[in-house]
């Protein structure tokens, strides 16, 4: 029989035909933002009762993050018929987040799962939220929304409507899930997740901030390590901009990025670049009254891969460090430090034991230095100043390496591609080092980060189940940066059970110091695809 | 009562010839498997022949492709099938593949969902379906209270529910006792029901099954092959309170049966968990047996918990066993449906079910002719 294709697609292909991928449409939401209102009418108001002043029935009990609002958006159009161009759906986005969105406080605990941090394991501070609803998804997804009380209940209702199984599934049916649900859960909501708030009041009430100018920024990326660079930030519409970046890593390489970014909510900057044939999505914050920008980056398709970011303003910004690289100065040795800040202007000091043999190059963003550490220099860390810079404590001096960690502490990789729908999702694993400072007790709270250090990488099987299923040889490799890259999905014949290349791996990292060998282990989890992706898990 | 018959007096009762194939002659009853596939297809094997006989198209399933319980009448003319999205019941004549019954459940600003629960009565006359409703309104869902829907199975392909039974929330199995005077309904306990009234008239304890430490019991039963026997059986985990954490003992594997002819329950814990367990049968000549399917093939005796397991070659969800119980049929993933021995848990064949579509979690059902 002939059916159309659209009436066999899953779910998931609806969702990514009605573009709901892991990032923001950006381009061309601010196109059509001044008319949102009239569009929320338009688009809206057949099912949401408008009640004027710009509010409608459920739209407007309940405030959520831009990728929170886009999923509900998104769903009105594949689960709901509602027809929507890209630009209008993110012109409605766009109104929607502005009117009903979250202040950096509220979001600023849950940030991992609007930035796709990869391998968090939570604590849900609530326990009866958690139990009633991060048994299926994140507890960060219920966190970074706000909800009447009743609206939170409607939000139950739905879920039951929407995926009947629900009640007898794993995690749902050893209790009355519905009753739970409907009953203390949405009491629950309504008070440590409700919709009134006096932050979100104040931070409504404040003017804009211009995010134009001219960005001095540094970072690091797991895998390739500290980077430093410029942005240039030109508005192009109402919260909307032109963006172009450089990033220069400390390994000597260099990308530069070019794209557009929209900031909803006064706040939430969510830009998509180019870089070469990559693209990349930064959700980050617009802080300080728009003088600091910080949040993470990832590229699209793979969102394990990316990096951190912080950029404050190089046009009259107060001077400061922002960075030293490397970032930790091994006791008795010499060698070159970069400096970077604004307004590096005057002499370099680095702390005790630390000697500023010469000043290789120097500008007011970076400033490069020939040091010195003294082989009795105290472990710690050291206030670095160029002039009236201050780093606040960005060198850290160490005797030795005292003990090393594996991060993410539980890291997860799925396997995907060979022809079907997922993309593999690797691991980027750093070996981070640490001293154990003054009390010379491990895992104290003197112990100091030295931060990311080079390491030799290497894997076995994490138990004896793993050993009999060989994991080691089937779920992946990983290379001498930490990547962990998974194997394809689908059925193995060369399996037992023919089962995929799914595994549990134990992961060692072996880090130099001197000629020392410090290692690490940690449980590194492959599994298999999440077909059900969402920009907000 | 199992109809048993032969295949031409079958024939000449429904005046139909039986998939074609069959001697003219009259033989003793054959056990043919029927079970369904993604997008549309059900599916009728000759089990002993290992081949598929027959292959039908479930009509206008346009709004899903994943066909889940799957009913038989035990005469083995029709197969009734949930589909689209959960939302239809159409009984496919398995002779002819015309869809000669259909439900649905949903209609106006009711969504209906049927998830897995369904049944037959014994003399085939009426259709159990649990169904959970909700009401769409504008801009907001309301969920409602589920009901069991009565359908009589000669309602055509436009049916409406005989009558709607009152049921508790989260039921994952109805099943018809083997006189049609009870209608089980497996919720948080199983419940027994007047299937004329909906009346609660006793329950077999899950949720409140007190046996020393254990806590709650867990089982996903979703999967109806009791027609062998008319013993309903499903395995489950429980955990121990008073272990250990680690101590392996602390959560353990179990068979729990209900006979559906005596209403008597059994349970029978046999290892401490170590692998997962999907569905369950038990073996009409050596009925103390029982077959537990997912990555291995489990056999348990529930009377002296003896167990032995064999690994597959890939996964199955559903079990069924042969009428001699000489043979078990395991499928569910691949396309592929497994033969063992049932003795030995040897491998001895398998059938290929065409299309591509796997079966996933459709029901895998026998019956005789």
């Amino acid at each position: 029989m002939h059916r159309t294709v659209l009436s066999r697609t899953s779910p998931r292909a609806l969702a990514l035909a009605a573009g709901l991928v892991t990032q923001l449409y950006v381009a061309g939401a601010h196109a059509a933002a001044p008319a949102s209102e009239a569009l929320v009418n338009t688009k809206c108001a057949s099912c949401h009762t408008a009640k004027g002043d710009g509010r409608w029935d459920r739209i407007s009990e309940s405030r959520r993050t831009p990728e929170g609002w886009d999923m509900t958006v998104a769903r009105m159009g594949f689960a709901h018929g509602v027809k929507m161009t890209h630009d209008e759906r993110s012109a409605i986005v766009k109104y929607l987040s502005d009117a009903y969105g979250l202040s950096p406080d509220e979001s600023a605990a849950h940030r991992y799962i609007v930035d796709r941090t990869p391998s968090v394991v939570e604590h849900p501070e609530n326990k009866l939220i958690g139990d009633t609803c991060a048994r299926c998804h994140s507890y960060g997804r219920i966190a970074v929304q706000r909800r009447t009380e009743s609206d939170w209940r409607k939000l139950v209702h739905f879920h039951v409507g929407q995926f009947p199984a629900i009640e007898i599934q794993a995690g749902g049916r050893d209790r009355n899930w519905f009753d739970i649900a409907v009953g203390d859960a949405s009491v629950e909501l309504g008070k440590v997740y409700g919709f009134e708030s006096d932050s979100w009041n104040k931070w409504k009430a404040q003017q804009p901030a211009d995010a134009s100018g001219n960005w001095r920024l540094v970072g690091h990326k797991p895998g390739a390590g500290a980077y430093e660079g410029t942005a240039t930030v030109q508005r192009t519409g109402n919260d909307a901009y032109s963006v172009s970046m450089v990033l220069r890593y400390e390994n000597g390489t260099s990308e530069n990025l070019k794209g557009s970014a929209i900031v909803y909510s006064g706040h939430e900057w969510r830009a998509t670049m180019k870089s070469g044939e990559r693209e990349i999505n930064q959700v980050m914050t617009l802080a300080d009254g728009g003088r600091a920008l910080s949040g993470r980056w990832f590229e699209s398709g793979y969102d394990a891969i990316g990096g951190v970011l912080r950029a404050v303003r190089a046009d009259g910004a107060q001077p400061a460090v922002l960075s030293v690289q490397p970032a930790a100065l091994k006791a008795g040795t010499r060698r070159r430090l970069v400096i970077n800040g604004v307004g590096l202007d005057g002499d370099v000091s680095l702390g005790s034991g630390v000697k500023v043999l010469s000043v290789a190059e120097r500008s007011l963003d970076r400033v490069v230095v020939e040091v010195e550490s003294a082989k009795d220099a105290v472990s710690g860390p050291r206030e670095v100043k160029v002039g009236d810079a201050r780093s606040g404590e960005a060198l850290k001096v160490y005797q030795r390496i005292d003990y090393v960690k594996i991060t993410p502490d539980h890291p997860m990789a799925r396997v995907g591609g060979n022809g079907g729908s997922m993309n593999k999702v690797p691991a980027q694993l750093e070996a981070l080092a640490y001293t154990v400072g003054p009390d010379g007790k491990k895992g104290t709270a003197d112990d100091l980060l030295l931060g990311a250090m080079p390491a030799a990488w290497s894997f076995d099987n994490l138990n004896k189940v793993a050993a009999e299923m060989k994991d080691a040889r089937f779920a992946g490799r990983i290379d001498q940066n930490g990547l962990f890259m998974t194997n394809d999905a689908g059925p193995n014949p060369q399996r037992k059970y023919r089962t995929n290349n799914a595994g549990e791996l134990k992961v060692t990292a072996a880090v130099k110091d001197g000629t020392r060998t410090v290692k690490a282990t940690a449980p590194l989890i492959v599994t298999v695809q999440r077909f059900n992706d969402p920009p907000i898990r | 009562m199992k109809i048993k018959t032969t295949a031409a007096a079958l024939a000449a009762s429904f005046g139909v010839t039986l998939f074609g194939a069959l001697p003219a002659t009259a033989l003793a009853a054959k056990d043919y498997l029927v079970t369904a596939a993604r997008p549309n297809l059900v599916f009728v094997m000759d089990a002993k022949e290992r081949k598929v006989v027959k292959t039908h198209t479930i009509p206008n399933t346009s709004m899903g492709n994943s066909p889940i319980t799957l009913v038989h009448s035990r005469d083995g003319k029709t197969a009734y099938v949930i589909h689209n999205r959960w939302e239809t019941v159409s009984g496919i004549d398995l002779d002819s593949g015309k869809e000669v019954f259909r439900a649905e459940l949903s209609g106006g600003d009711i969504r209906g969902k049927s998830p897995f629960p369904m049944d037959l009565s014994p003399d085939g006359k009426e259709l159990a379906v649990y169904v959970n409703p909700t009401q769409l309104l504008p801009g907001e869902y309301k969920v409602l209270d589920p009901y069991i829907a009565i359908y009589r199975t000669d309602a055509g392909t436009d049916a409406e529910p005989a009558r709607k039974l009152k049921v508790p929330r989260r039921v994952s199995t109805l099943a018809w006792s083997a006189k049609g005077d009870t209608l089980y309904a497996f919720s948080w306990d199983m419940l027994k029901l007047d299937p004329q009234t909906g009346a609660v008239k006793g329950k077999h304890p899950w949720r409140s099954w007190k046996n020393g430490e254990q806590g709650e019991p867990d089982t996903l039963a979703i999967w109806p092959q009791w027609e062998q026997t008319n013993v309903f059986a499903t395995p489950y985990y429980v955990a121990y309170a008073n272990k250990p954490e680690g101590d392996p003992s602390a959560l353990r594997a179990g068979i729990w049966t209900l006979d559906l002819e005596k209403d008597t329950v059994h349970f029978k814990e046999f290892e401490n968990a170590g692998v997962v367990l999907f569905s369950s049968v038990v073996n009409p000549v050596r009925r103390d047996e029982t077959y537990t399917v997912y990555t291995q093939l489990t056999k348990v005796n529930t009377k002296t918990g003896r167990m032995d397991r064999v690994d597959l070659d890939h996964t199955y969800y559903n079990v069924n066993v042969s009428s001699d119980g000489k043979e078990l049929y395991i499928g569910g993933t691949q396309g592929d449906i497994a033969v063992y021995d049932s003795a030995t848990l040897k491998r001895i064949g398998n059938i290929r079910t065409p299309g591509g579509g796997d079966q996933v979690l459709t029901s895998l059902r026998i019956f005789q002719r």
